[in-house]
């Protein structure tokens, strides 16, 4: 769907040294009919009408480039604007990435439909696709995120799907996504497993940030609209990283804009207790791809600690690790506290109440702003809205119900 | 020859079907699994299979799992194994053994897998990598180990010829589209599969995955050459953690070995 020079992955699957397929032999030939599925449907004109249609009228697409005018007075060293994923249908940039793969799975003929989620918000846009296709749907949800994104577990119900709460491990994210694997290779036949980031083995992290660069795509066009050049910086906050792969992927060419990505600092980086891999970690295989990931001298993959459920996770998608590793992306961190501060200021400064996975992103103009003169113009991607983690954030601020 | 080659060629030269039994390093502890791994010789056992625990073990079910967790919780190592197989090899120079695990315990310590001599493990299979890859990709090419790989239900023919081509200790072909200790075989689809890996290659076939009573042992040993017991066996450990008293198990894996000949 997009054509690039930088034209990865390469036909195994790699970013460079990151990427692959490093799975058990049962789910070989579920990913080489996806990847065949895939190279037919995404040149294919009346698949690429469908999927913008779908953008269109049901997700609510383009979403806005927003000007932020009291974050912009506030810094006063250059223009910030908001791409406004929060705004679309169930509140986040993760539909536009179901909606793409429920159209594979159509395709495909599969009859049912499994995913992975953190925060919730893959799960409810899973859910929702769904239900609109009539699919069963099971969500797999590790049983600490099930505690405290409540709101989300009840929404993915509502739409009809089944909720499976993960005990393994640290049951956070990571044993969702193996548990979600687990049910792949037990129902290989009939089952879609809609990776909701750019993780997993190839080819997921290709279609999910093909389906998500829609984002990119638009802030082009309307950056010139708007400000009649390109972004001066991109920010975005990085989980498995696909709301920063898709803004960020269109515009790896563009060279005048920098391309940020945020991850979580937990508690500070220093202290070891955080989920920022690109900061802090070494290359491993976790999930069926070769990526920075947080493990110690043993090889096994370390808890990993951020007050937001969806950026909690010790790997990260293996083409931004290759960004990072050729230079063309910055990766930073943030602590749980300076994105909660993040958090209430931008709620306040703009009427926008963004997920606390987004406040990392704010918090990080900070020290950005500083760096840039008043003719910049930085965008950031409002990746979701915020009322999924009130819960979290009034626990946070002693406040009860 | 390497010792798990000539163990799986005699056996086939006396007619004779092979037992592999499974169990993970370190669960309940490390001197328990010592015992176990004589336990499971003097009970009948060819070839020993230790899993190497794995925070993350995708291809397996629960009980295996949690198995890798209890040996977690103790810290097992990779390191740990390899001097725990020393210490086996001092008193065991005839039974081969396989390292079961996944790729990122491995590349963290290809150092200590390439030093491995010819007293030490036989072999490796690991889980998460695609058949038709061998462990030279990732930097192991010790010519004391050789490697096993998985063929499955799904695996396509075109594949069969390459993976097959690619292992060189036997193929381990998985009996059902799941995790390991899911039930429900089906015989005559494991049949089918079997028959046409043998098209490809003269390397062992053992079948392994969902294999509980001793009839599951007895149907699948007509025709693979051998067949891999774990999840029951590991559930056998656990349910002896505390006791210590492993007996059970020497008899389960007796009346299995009756069974296959």
């Amino acid at each position: 769907m997009t054509s690039n020079k930088f034209n990865y992955p390469d036909k195994e699957g790699f970013f460079g040294e990151f990427g692959g397929k490093f799975v058990p032999e049962t789910l070989m030939y579920a990913l080489e009919e996806l990847e065949n599925t895939y190279s037919k449907l995404k040149d294919d004109k009346d698949f690429i009408k469908e999927f913008y249609s779908d953008l269109s009228a049901f997700v609510g697409r383009p979403s806005p480039l927003y000007f932020a005018q009291r974050l912009t007075d506030k810094y006063k060293s250059g223009n910030i604007w908001l791409k406004r994923e929060d705004l679309n249908h169930t509140g986040a940039h993760k539909i536009n990435n179901t909606v793409g793969q429920i159209l594979l799975a159509k395709h495909m003929g599969k009859k049912r439909i499994i995913a992975e989620t953190g925060a919730g918000q893959h799960g409810v846009a899973t859910a929702t696709v769904a239900a609109r296709l009539g699919l069963e749907c099971h969500i797999y949800m590790g049983s600490e995120d099930v505690r405290r994104q409540s709101l989300n577990v009840y929404r993915i119900k509502l739409l009809g799907a089944h909720v499976h709460a993960v005990d393994s491990g640290s049951a956070t994210l990571k044993d969702a996504l193996n548990e979600a694997m687990r049910d792949w290779v037990s129902n290989i036949d009939d089952t879609y497993y809609i990776i909701g980031s750019v993780t997993g083995p190839h080819p997921y992290p290709m279609i999910v940030r093909d389906f998500n660069s829609v984002v990119g795509q638009e802030v082009i066009k309307q950056s010139k609209d708007l400000f009649n050049k390109m972004p001066d910086a991109i920010v975005a906050c990085v989980g498995g990283g696909s709301n920063a792969m898709g803004i960020f992927y269109p515009f790896i060419e563009v060279q005048e804009t920098r391309l940020i990505g945020v991850e979580a600092g937990g508690k500070g980086v220093s202290t070891g207790e955080h989920a920022a891999p690109l900061n802090d970690g070494t290359p491993g295989v976790l999930h069926g791809a070769r990526s920075y990931l947080m493990q110690d001298e043993a090889g096994q993959v370390k808890d990993t600690k951020s007050v937001s459920a969806g950026l909690d996770y010790p790997g990260v998608g293996p083409e931004h690790s290759w960004l990072k590793d050729i230079g063309r992306a910055e990766y930073v961190a943030v602590s749980d506290d300076d994105a909660l501060k993040a958090f209430h200021e931008v709620t306040e400064l703009e009427g926008i109440m963004p997920a606390l996975e987004t406040a990392h992103a704010f918090a990080y103009l900070e020290p950005l702003m500083k760096e840039l003169d008043s003719s910049s113009n930085v965008v950031i991607n409002v990746s979701g809205r915020g009322d999924k983690d009130i819960n979290t954030v009034a626990e946070i601020d002693g406040i009860e119900f | 020859m390497n010792r798990l080659t000539s163990t799986l060629s005699n056996l086939k030269a006396n007619n004779q079907k092979a037992l592999v039994a499974y169990l993970v390093a370190g669960d309940p502890d490390m001197d328990s699994t010592l015992d176990l791994m004589h336990l499971f010789v003097e009970s009948g056992v060819d070839v020993i299979e230790i899993g190497v625990p794995f925070t993350d073990p995708i291809a397996e079910g629960p009980t295996i799992q949690r198995a890798h967790d209890r040996a977690l919780k103790n810290n097992i190592s990779l390191k740990m194994i390899l001097s725990l197989v020393d210490e086996f090899r001092k008193s065991n120079k005839e039974t081969p053994i396989v390292l079961m695990g996944y790729l990122n315990t491995f590349i963290s310590h290809i150092d200590l897998v390439q030093a491995t001599g010819k007293d030490g493990i036989d072999s490796i299979l690991v889980v998460d990598i695609p058949g038709e890859l061998n462990l030279e990709t990732y930097g192991i090419s010790n010519p004391n180990i050789n490697t096993i790989s998985l063929i499955s239900p799904t695996t396509k023919e075109n594949r069969v010829e390459l993976i097959a081509n690619n292992s060189t200790g036997f193929i381990y072909y998985v009996n059902l589209r799941g995790v390991t200790g899911s039930s429900n075989l089906n015989i005559s689809e494991i049949e089918n599969n079997i028959g046409r890996i043998k098209k490809y290659t003269d390397l062992p076939t053992l079948a392994g995955f969902g294999i509980k009573t001793t009839e599951d042992a007895k149907t699948l040993a007509k025709f693979s050459d051998g067949i891999i017991i774990g999840s029951s066996i590991v559930e056998m450990i656990n349910e002896a953690s505390t006791t210590k008293e492993f007996d059970r198990i020497g008899k389960y894996i007796k009346d299995m070995k009756i069974a296959i000949s």
